[in-house]
């Protein structure tokens, strides 16, 4: 189908939020990168209003985006509902680090929810894509996918900022490299699985559309192998072998000005990767019965 | 309960995309788009032949909205917009779409188009316009090989219905006359298995339409 780049840049955005909040609540629980935390919880907030104004692209009528709230078994329903939770715990989030006496101290069971609605957010939007009709999308792997682009992102950029503040950027460094590896497996996992997935669309031998006289017959096998670039390279060397690489280069440094470079590498590595893998999704993202 | 639906004797279709046209005009669908179309199926070898001309077949295939029982469409839309209606069809209140488009990404099929300048999506209605009044879908009263029925599924598809010749030469040929002159489906095509009764493929979404398909092998899954 065609690239649907708001949803595309609405998905990145939102898992790169849900890491970065994801990532400030794993620092809260070590007691670390308290200059930081305000700002982090601020970050992953805008992160997700800037996702937020990319999907009002893709709704054709988001005038009446509260008709959304609508059917609380749909996938969209579900993610909206997630994003004001996400919302209104991030701004408790910043709230009780603003009112602690270092401004930076939260308890610790703010940071497990803070962590656990970040992965709720993140599988919640993936989800809402796992669809039967869709079989290159109808995979868990998918959802970890986007929950892994969160882990990638996530903590490399609150090194960055941990590491701009001119705080203990190294504090970050395990939950960096942690993220990157499970990224970097969930990104690898959902990569083959596309390219595995030919096999479930429905063929129908020789077939001729009169609407479209011109256009090429559908080959799924064709369009998932086409996707190999994009897959391994963008998503798997680009966006997952690069940010572990350079995070765990970083963490041997653990200084702050290699975390600043490093982490900042990591994070633009990762996007390119999310993007990149998001760009597959679309192509092979070809119903069931291909042929209509 | 009612669940509407179309049979095709796709032995009887002739692929002359008479439905696919008057759906269009009947359903005033925006140009790109289509809400019925005609596949050619083939030619593919057959079974026990040679493996290429002559031994070969086709078939054409009708492919709409399956208004099916358990729909992917329906599942999806954060809205309502997309609801099952009282007589089992598959409908969109546009009034309510947000045009989000996960239905048309949730469609097995494919059959459901982004009307850009309504901005909300759209589909087969199995022309509920005519059907709440008695008549029968536009692609069932214009099929030129009279190879599609209408009916209820719960009443079987031999009770499904097509336009009849209407006899001129008795009484006065109006339009209710015209339209209220019918053929079921058990009356008008030959004898055929339970073997030969086809769906789309199914996904758990329980497409309703119907395709009857003798003595040629239905290409792909169901």
């Amino acid at each position: 189908m065609e690239l649907q780049w708001p949803l595309i840049l609405f998905t990145t955005l939102t898992a790169w939020g849900c890491g970065v909040l994801g990532g400030a609540g794993a620092l809260a629980l070590k007691g670390a990168g308290k200059k930081s935390q305000q700002l982090l919880a601020i970050v992953s907030c805008v992160l997700l209003a800037l996702g937020g104004i990319a999907v009002f692209f893709h709704l054709q009528h988001w005038e009446r985006i509260f008709n959304g709230f609508g059917h609380i078994t749909s996938g969209i329903t579900q993610e909206l509902i997630a994003i004001v939770v996400f919302v209104v715990i991030a701004v408790a989030y910043f709230v009780m680090a603003r009112k602690s006496d270092d401004g930076g101290t939260l308890p610790k069971w703010m940071a497990w929810v803070a962590i656990a609605i970040s992965v709720v957010l993140a599988a919640v939007c993936a989800h809402s894509y796992m669809m039967p009709a869709r079989p290159a999308w109808d995979s868990v792997l998918e959802v970890l996918s986007i929950v892994g682009a969160a882990c990638l992102l996530g903590p490399a950029t609150c090194a960055v900022v941990l590491a701009a503040k001119g705080e203990d950027a190294d504090a970050c460094g395990l939950p960096a490299v942690a993220g990157s590896a499970i990224g970097a497996v969930c990104t690898a996992a959902y990569a083959a699985f596309i390219q595995m997935s030919a096999g479930a669309f429905s063929q129908v031998g020789y077939y001729f559309d009169p609407t479209h006289p011109t256009k090429a017959v559908a080959d799924a096998a064709a369009t998932a192998g086409a996707q190999a670039p994009l897959l391994w390279l963008g998503a798997v060397v680009v966006g997952a072998v690069v940010p572990l690489a350079v995070c765990v280069l970083a963490r041997k440094k653990g200084d702050a000005a290699s975390w600043k470079l490093f982490g900042g590498v990591a994070v633009v590595a990762a996007l390119i990767g999310a993007v990149c893998l998001r760009v597959a999704f679309y192509n092979v993202g070809l119903s069931v019965f291909m042929f209509y | 309960m009612t669940h509407y639906a179309i049979a095709t004797d796709l032995n009887r279709c002739v692929g002359c995309l008479a439905c696919s046209v008057a759906c269009k005009a009947m359903n005033n669908v925006p140009v790109g788009d289509y809400w019925n179309k005609t596949l050619r199926v083939g030619p593919n070898p057959k079974a026990d032949g040679c493996g290429t001309w002559p031994d070969v077949e086709m078939y054409f295939l009708t492919v709409q909205c399956q208004h099916c029982k358990d729909p992917e469409c329906v599942k999806v839309c954060p809205t309502g917009a997309s609801h099952i209606a009282d007589d089992g069809t598959v409908q969109i209140d546009k009034s309510k779409c947000i045009g989000c488009q996960f239905c048309a990404m949730s469609c097995p099929y494919g059959v459901r188009y982004l009307n850009t300048e309504e901005r909300v999506v759209e589909k087969c209605t199995l022309c509920e316009q005519r059907i709440a009044q008695g008549e029968l879908p536009a692609c069932v009263a214009q099929c030129g090989g009279r190879a599609r029925f209408f009916g209820d599924l719960d009443k079987g598809i031999d009770s499904f219905e097509a336009p009849w010749v209407v006899d001129v030469t008795e009484g006065d040929p109006s339009y209710d006359k015209t339209e209220h002159t019918r053929i079921t489906l058990k009356e008008c095509v030959q004898e055929y298995k339970q073997s030969d009764v086809h769906h789309l493929p199914d996904v758990g979404n329980d497409p309703s339409f119907v395709y009857i398909l003798r003595d040629r092998d239905w290409q792909g899954e169901e």
